[in-house]
């Protein structure tokens, strides 16, 4: 009973047994210094894909030529109207919309914003897109009013034998 | 018990220029400014040797465990 304070509770050779080593060193300095390295190498991958299909851009392999599709007869589309298709595939929503007698332009119909399709107005000449009434100029795609900041990416267009084809997806240039 | 922030400072400063640097580089790359996106993309790249190499000088410097070194 005498010495009972007097004793080691149990085998061990250090004298650290009383410290609760237990999510101590779960972030120090230097576990967290670790952390951000990390997440520095994180933002460098990440960063590569993007730098792969830029370096793919101005390497002009993105200028691909895609079947040429036939949008509508000219017949068939008055001075002023409007009209959708698909291009280059199918999930690619674009309107070509004919200006004059001679001029008829096409833009990817996605919003520029949100992504939302933007519609001709004939009354009014603007493309509009309904989410958040952002406005596109017919002439250029280049946006006019409303939240979207980019132009609208163009479809070259041509007319050959009676028909209105789609070519190419146009770069914009900035 | 002598500290040392000066690395844990230093990373998250790459960290910010990363934040920052990423930003700029999906912008600029929807803009089409191709060649920007490319530097940045870049930018972004190099910080990642930078942090390793802070991270690996201050690793043992300072710090609550400074008595360790």
């Amino acid at each position: 009973m005498s010495d009972r304070n007097n004793r080691v509770p149990f085998d061990e050779d250090n004298y650290t047994h009383n410290i609760n080593r237990n999510n101590e060193r779960m972030l120090d300095r230097r576990g967290f210094m670790k952390t951000l390295a990390g997440a520095a190498g994180v933002f460098a991958i990440s960063s590569l894909p993007w730098g792969a299909v830029a370096a793919k851009e101005l390497l002009g392999l993105g200028e691909k030529e895609y079947p040429h599709q036939k949008i509508v007869n000219v017949k068939d589309i008055a001075i002023g109207d409007s009209v959708d298709f698909n291009f280059p595939s199918e999930h690619d929503s674009a309107i070509l919309i004919r200006l004059s007698d001679k001029r008829y332009v096409a833009y990817q119909n996605a919003c520029t914003h949100l992504r939302c399709p933007v519609y001709w107005v004939k009354e009014e000449k603007e493309m509009v897109c309904p989410c958040h009434h952002g406005k596109f100029d017919a002439g250029t795609g280049a946006p006019t009013a409303g939240p979207p900041r980019r132009p609208l990416p163009g479809i070259q267009v041509e007319v050959s034998n009676g028909g209105v084809y789609a070519v190419k997806v146009k770069r914009y240039e900035a | 018990m002598k500290r040392s922030y000066v690395g844990v400072l230093l990373l998250c400063t790459i960290l910010l220029l990363n934040i920052v640097f990423t930003q700029l580089m999906v912008h600029q790359f929807y803009y089409e400014h191709y060649a920007t996106t490319l530097v940045y993309g870049g930018l972004n790249i190099l910080l990642f040797p930078i942090a390793l190499l802070i991270y690996r000088k201050e690793k043992h410097k300072g710090g609550t465990h400074g008595h360790e070194q």
